[in-house]
């Protein structure tokens, strides 16, 4: 985590190389993504590596197992539970209600990393009555993740300030700041102080259904599955107009009508597709009225 | 010269400095300039709000790839890196915290050099870590023109002394004196 002390020790030429190199040994093309980005990844790869670019690179080639972690490390995104607490007040009192009524609702994690984006959004269903009508769905293209995602134990140390976040979104309401629920951690997870982890309940951990999935060149990973929401936050920030426009086309296309897909608290819908949905805040909506 | 860009790092004790930067600065200020400030936990929202109220230009938290417009200061949104395109867009990064620091001050710096390079004007202020250090370093490698606040100015001298070690810096000025430096970018 201190290892940065070279900001931009890796060239342009060096990065094309690398792209290069990835795409020729495996079926992952980071040439779309979005350069600052891939570069300060791959710099804090190689700072880890204790490696320098050329060495790398020719390793890559010559080792499939080393560039299988690469393409881990390369592709692994953080996130906090309840991250961006308007986000999840948004859901809870502006997008949920929407869609409460149906008789099932299909959520989609796209991207879903780590998984406490997945815990979140069950907590909160769970808060408000909803989860046992509700079908969890989640991917990502980084397979170490995933497997994170279904131990659902982090850190509790760094989890530590985001309970803040936990109290903030369940036990507070905007809309009524003097009225403060009562929501006890132990209901979803276990602190352990000693050991330093946060671990999920598990009838929070067996609920999802996970999926290895590229978004960029994969259909729907859970085929015929049409789904009410989509969470899909700081992912396609990697990626350049042209892989965000096929990402998006692929939300629309498995979205029902009335359904939302929510991008991250900076990120907008730009391109063709952005005229079919309705846009409100962070949330994107395929309204009727845009879709008869 | 129409490419030239500012960008201001900043931590504990910086919040009084940028206010005082952003309701001096001329309303005409020709340039982008960009703010990579730590935030504390409670300030999390509504920052924006709290700068424009005395700004005499814009602040916005930009989106990512949003195209980057002269005359207005755009601040790193919390939580978030931010990285200055070669194409003179945004990218935001969810990427892990350095040096316990999101945004990171040396990567907005290190990005923003590598697009402006002896066009950009980097500026530490205030701090208790040493973030910008590095950053301001990629400034002078790129023969940018570097600032520090002068330490005896600072309410916490840490991030300034840091970068003074760190990096060529081509002026140590008071928060007077870096008003005045912009208003003279100003023309």
């Amino acid at each position: 985590m201190d290892n940065f002390d070279t900001p931009l020790s890796i060239s342009e030429e060096d990065l094309k190389r690398f792209i290069e190199a990835i795409k020729t040994a495996s079926t992952y093309d980071f040439s779309e993504y979005s350069e600052k980005s891939l570069m300060r990844r791959l710099e804090k790869v190689l700072s880890d590596n204790q490696m320098e670019i050329s060495g790398f690179i020719d390793r890559l080639k010559q080792d499939t197992s080393f560039l299988e972690k690469t393409i881990k490390d390369i592709t692994v995104n953080t996130t906090e539970l309840f991250r961006d607490p308007t986000a999840w007040h948004m859901l809870k009192y502006n997008v949920l209600p929407l869609i409460a009524q149906n008789d099932e609702i299909n959520i989609w994690h796209a991207g879903c990393s780590t998984g406490q984006e997945v815990y979140s959004m069950m907590i909160m269903l769970n808060e408000m009555g909803l989860l046992n009508k509700t079908n969890i769905y989640a991917s990502d293209l980084n397979s170490d993740v995933i497997e994170t995602a279904k131990k659902g134990v982090y850190k509790y140390r760094f989890n530590l300030l985001y309970l803040d976040n936990f109290d903030k979104v369940l036990k507070e309401n905007p809309h009524d700041p003097g009225n403060k629920a009562e929501v006890s951690y132990s209901k979803y997870f276990d602190i352990n102080k000693v050991k330093d982890t946060i671990s999920m309940n598990s009838f929070l951990q067996k609920k999802p259904l996970y999926k290895k999935h590229d978004l960029v060149t994969e259909p729907n990973p859970f085929p015929g599955v049409a789904y009410d929401l989509i969470l899909c936050r700081n992912v396609i920030i990697y990626f350049n107009y042209n892989l965000q426009n096929k990402v998006f086309s692929l939300f629309f296309n498995n979205i029902k009508i009335n359904g939302a897909l929510l991008l991250g608290m900076h990120e907008s819908m730009l391109g063709p597709i952005s005229s079919r949905f309705e846009k409100k805040g962070q949330l994107y909506i395929k309204s009727k009225k845009l879709n008869p | 010269m129409t490419n030239k860009a500012v960008i201001i790092g900043g931590s504990a004790g910086s919040f009084q400095v940028v206010i005082r930067i952003l309701s001096q600065i001329p309303k005409s200020f020709p340039y982008p300039l960009f703010l990579c400030l730590h935030r504390l936990k409670h300030v999390r929202e509504g920052f924006v709000e709290a700068l424009s109220i005395k700004s005499n230009i814009t602040i916005l938290e930009p989106n990512d790839k949003d195209r980057i417009k002269p005359g207005i200061a755009y601040l790193a949104p919390s939580n978030y890196h931010l990285l200055i395109e070669p194409e003179f867009h945004f990218a935001l990064s969810s990427g892990e915290p350095i040096n316990h620091s999101r945004p990171s001050i040396d990567l907005s710096f290190a990005s923003a050099a590598y697009a402006y390079r002896n066009n950009l004007t980097g500026i530490i202020l205030s701090g208790a870590n040493k973030d910008g250090a590095l950053g301001l370093k990629a400034v002078a490698d790129f023969e940018g023109t570097t600032i520090v606040q002068d330490p005896n100015d600072c309410q916490i001298r840490t991030m300034t002394e840091s970068a003074i070690k760190t990096a060529r810096v081509d002026h140590v000025l008071s928060t007077d004196q870096i008003i005045a430096f912009l208003a003279k970018m100003t023309g």
